[in-house]
């Protein structure tokens, strides 16, 4: 089954039939974590980096905020029997794309806060296509644990 | 294999990143000795075994480069592959550290995940 992930959302698997996929991250970052033990894997698209910004918001939407959607994120994963030694985490997005005089660095600093939140949780980034000024659509495949790119009709195993 | 690691550095916080680094990477490792320059460095190294050596270049007392010129004068000491972790920008500089046996040079801002690549390449786990 494919499982489509909106913008501020998150999708969930723990079958290996399944493929977790989120078009479109711009400026928002894309996260995925599998764990090949549990074999439990996730992916958020969130938009923005601080939910300090809407706390009302963040309360309906977590996953629209790096710092609520990501440990949220976690807590799934951890629920669902992954564990941190095993979590394999890679992300991409973070662009300039609307932002091109980098007045808002909304790219950036969504990036920035994704790194904190994993660093903070003893977790490291195993691969990452961050920056520039792409679109890119993100999956992950539950059989393999492999994370894919799609960047320009281009696809890349990330 | 266990391996043991020394960071030398005069900031406590670069240090506590690279022993983190070390700790969540799933490098293998038995103990994590510090020092805050070269000279601290040497006592630690005429104490310990140490497998692995993560040093910052400018510190006070000793700094790093002299720590491993003098690394260079013991048959033992200078088989220990080293890892600089610095600021320093000069590539002459940078080629006379590695003439000196430095395996690799870490720039400082890093990504933590830097320090975990280069110790997979030197200890060669895939």
């Amino acid at each position: 089954m494919v499982i489509t992930v909106n913008i501020s959302d998150l999708g969930t698997s723990n079958s290996n039939e399944d493929k977790i996929i989120t078009y479109s991250l711009g400026s928002c970052v894309g996260v995925s974590l599998y764990d090949p033990v549990a074999e439990v894997g996730s992916l958020i698209h969130c938009m923005l980096p601080l939910s300090k910004v809407d706390r009302a918001k963040s309360k309906i939407k977590p996953y629209m905020f790096v710092d609520t959607g990501l440990q949220a994120q976690l807590k799934i994963m951890y629920d669902n029997g992954a564990t941190k030694k095993n979590i394999v985490a890679k992300v991409a997005g973070g662009s300039k794309l609307l932002d091109k005089k980098s007045l808002f660095r909304i790219g950036e600093r969504n990036y920035t806060v994704v790194r904190k939140i994993l660093w903070k949780n003893n977790i490291l980034i195993e691969n990452e296509d961050v920056g520039g000024t792409k679109s890119r659509t993100m999956y992950l495949v539950m059989e393999t644990g492999k994370t894919y790119l799609k960047i320009r009709g281009e696809e890349i195993e990330l | 294999m266990s391996i043991n690691v020394l960071v030398v550095d005069d900031s406590k916080i670069t240090r506590s990143v690279i022993k983190k680094t070390i700790k969540i990477a799933g490098i293998d490792f038995n103990k994590i000795f510090e020092a805050e320059n070269g000279k601290e460095a040497l006592e630690v190294l005429g104490n310990e075994w140490i497998d692995l050596i993560f040093t910052d270049i400018n510190m006070p007392i000793m700094g790093g480069a002299e720590m491993i010129e003098k690394l260079g004068d013991d048959g033992l000491l200078k088989t220990i592959p080293v890892i600089v972790v610095s600021t320093e920008r000069s590539q002459t500089r940078i080629e006379q550290l590695q003439k000196c046996g430095v395996k690799a040079y870490v720039k400082k801002p890093f990504h933590p995940e830097e320090i975990k690549k280069i110790v997979d390449d030197i200890i060669g786990r895939d």
